[in-house]
């Protein structure tokens, strides 16, 4: 390869995500570091990394959102590059501009962009002067009555009334028609009053069953910035998504053509460079509305890259080292279908309650278009420290149909014993009549999955077959159980030492 | 032959082992099943016209069984009694634990209600999320240990109740 873009990328985050950012630092020749908390001594992020520097307690805020740690361990390893992943500081402005005055180049957009960006009234107020469709509704909040039955009527009801300081549904309040619209608004007041000290409430349209729709795209220093077409992530617990897919069954060429130039229009008007993703509220008449634009890679985007052909986390430090967007990225088309499954420390039988716990058996899926984004090994421990996110399992199939029966497949194939996971309930929404005529929508798992069966009865006795034949096979299960029973390499490995800087 | 009996929920399994070619023959009351081990936990099991492809680990007196689709945690009953397990577990519905350790965030109940199974009754958080701890049966709330803020582990019970 030619010269090389940096010297050396620290990977400013933990998990799947750092595994990923490596793997795309070591497809451009680049060496890595990791940076690790005391709980993640024995973690697979830091076993795949050039180097790794330890940075503090297991507490996030000591260690993975500790920015003056991170720039000294970027320092002392002689990096001339940051990626800082997803979630901890990603989306943090003191980020990138820390980076600055240490001389070493943030693989983001630009401090300015991410603050506009972040400030949710700022950005809609920039986006409503760009020409970008926003949910009808109120700008601000009034006392008067006579705004908000105006707002109303101008929205078209139903709609909805928020707390601006809400969160959590609380002040949150549906309105059908005008005559409830008084009721409503007190009662919002007071709850957000109760919840939140603050009885500042404001109006908008609700949209019934949306989809969330959002857009892929990448801005280069030079001016140029294209869209890599849309993720549905339309199927959520929690208010999160759990399964992704692209192409979104709801959109046509026409609808897609639009929404991507104004997902490209979102970008330029907040000055944004790298790659970004602009969300959007798709309702049943076809219309959407800008949500927010999102100033960081996401979960989900392995999903463009499979469909796509395009490394994302490549492009991004391409962009970062000042590089143009190269021709490749001009003439993208979408070729088949993906599916990405969240694998959460999770149990999907019991309301998707976390679950902690050591990883006593782990064996990954394989075959044609499937692909493993993990951040755990067998022996480890997942602890109650960070995200429960712990892999994506990603299919990429020539149509839907076979996409979903890839992914089905894939779950089934996925082994990870020792913690709980959603397996068993992502096979099952994949496989729901309405997820297969591609009916999906945001409250998709309250309305179709809250009925489901949960028993296991009828696999008792299968299980007891295998449970019987682990017990009669002459291993070393010892009966104690100690950690040795679980195939970890880091009782073959031992202390992990090589590259490492540990304490300096 | 080795004889076996599992313990999974509230139900018990007989079971008994022989050796069949490279791998096992498990007979559970009319059923037989044969299980080839292929490697490192991992099994097929003749099931119908298809193979399942199965995941068995036992780790701390814990047999863990992945059969594809479903998940399983079973145990031996010679083992349940020390491990503190299974048979118990119907017995201790008058406390509630948390599923593992954080911090109180929110307690939506007050000593002397009256609450019905999975009415949540506190919410702890951990993994960044708030967990809902619910009631495991109907009862009335005798006692609350914990008040917003406050650490809990898994060890010490957070309400107990009053079964009728």
């Amino acid at each position: 390869m030619a010269s090389q873009l940096f010297k050396k990328i620290l990977v400013a985050n933990r998990s799947e995500i750092a595994v990923r950012v490596m793997r795309g630092c070591k497809a451009l020749g680049i060496p890595t570091v990791a940076v690790y908390s005391e709980a993640d001594a024995h973690s697979k992020h830091r076993m795949i990394a050039d180097q790794s520097v330890l940075i503090g307690p297991p507490s996030p805020r000591e260690s993975y959102l500790n920015i003056e740690r991170i720039i000294s361990a970027a320092r002392e390893t002689g990096c001339d590059a940051l990626h800082p992943g997803y979630g901890f500081l990603a989306e943090n402005p003191l980020l990138p501009k820390a980076c600055k005055e240490a001389g070493i180049v943030f693989i983001g957009p630009g401090a300015d962009a991410m603050r506009l960006l972040g400030n949710k009234v700022e950005s809609r107020v920039k986006m409503a002067d760009a020409g970008v469709p926003l949910i009808p509704g109120m700008k601000g909040s009034s006392a008067d009555i006579a705004q908000f039955e105006k707002a109303a009527e101008s929205a078209g009801y139903p709609v909805i009334i928020k707390a601006a300081a809400g969160g959590g549904g609380k002040g949150m309040r549906i309105v059908r028609e005008e005559s409830q619209l008084a009721d409503a608004l007190a009662a919002a007041r007071r709850e957000a009053m109760n919840a939140f000290g603050d009885d500042t409430v404001y109006l908008e349209k609700y949209l019934s069953d949306p989809r969330h729709i959002e857009f892929q795209v990448l801005a280069d220093h030079h001016g140029h910035c294209v869209h890599l077409f849309e993720r549905e992530c339309s199927i959520q617990r929690r208010h999160q998504t759990i399964i992704e897919e692209t192409p979104s069954t709801a959109l046509t060429d026409e609808l897609r053509a639009r929404m991507g130039a104004d997902a490209v229009r979102v970008a330029q008007a907040a000055g944004y460079t790298n790659a970004g993703t602009v969300e959007f509220l798709l309702d049943k008449s076809g219309k959407y509305y800008f949500l927010e634009m999102n100033t960081r890679i996401q979960v989900e985007h392995p999903i463009t890259e499979m469909v796509v052909g395009v490394d994302l986390v490549v492009e991004q430090i391409k962009v970062a080292a000042g590089l143009p967007l190269g021709d490749h990225l001009k003439k993208l088309s979408q070729r088949g279908h993906a599916i990405e499954c969240r694998i959460y420390a999770e149990d999907g039988e019991n309301n998707f309650m976390p679950s902690i716990g050591t990883i006593v058996h782990y064996s990954e899926p394989e075959g044609p278009g499937i692909r493993v984004d993990s951040g755990i090994m067998a022996g480890m421990d997942i602890g109650i420290h960070y995200d429960p996110i712990m892999a994506k399992l990603i299919v990429h199939a020539p149509d839907r149909s076979t996409a979903i029966a890839k992914m089905t497949d894939a779950l089934e194939q996925y082994k990870i014993l020792g913690v709980k996971t959603s397996r068993r309930f992502m096979i099952e929404v994949l496989n729901h009549p309405e997820f297969v005529a591609g009916r999906t929508y945001t409250s998709f798992i309250d309305d179709h999955m809250s009925a489901r069966a949960t028993g296991s009865d009828g696999h008792v006795a299968l299980a007891a077959a295998v449970a019987s034949a682990v017990a009669a096979a002459p291993v070393k299960v010892s009966s104690g159980g100690s950690r040795k029973s679980s195939v970890s390499p880091w009782e073959s490995v031992g202390a992990w030492q090589i590259g490492d800087t540990i304490g300096e | 032959m080795n004889k076996y009996q599992f313990i999974c929920g509230s139900g018990k399994l007989d079971t008994s082992v022989e050796k069949s070619g490279q791998g096992w023959r498990v007979t559970i009351g009319e059923s037989v099943y044969e299980i080839d081990p292929i490697h490192n936990g991992l099994f097929a099991i003749a099931n119908g016209e298809r193979r399942l492809f199965a995941a068995g680990v036992k780790h701390k007196g814990i047999y863990y069984i992945d059969l594809g689709r479903v998940q399983l945690e079973l145990t031996e009953a010679s083992d349940a009694a020390s491990i503190g397990v299974a048979d118990e577990q119907h017995k201790v519905k008058d406390k509630v634990f948390a599923p593992m350790p954080g911090r109180v965030v929110k307690v939506l109940v007050s000593v002397c209600d009256e609450v019905k199974e999975r009415q949540q009754l506190i919410i702890v958080e951990a993994m960044k999320m708030e967990n809902p701890v619910s009631a495991p049966a109907a009862g009335k709330v005798k006692a609350i240990h914990f008040a917003q803020g406050d650490q809990v582990d898994t060890e010490s019970p957070l309400v107990e109740l009053e079964l009728p």
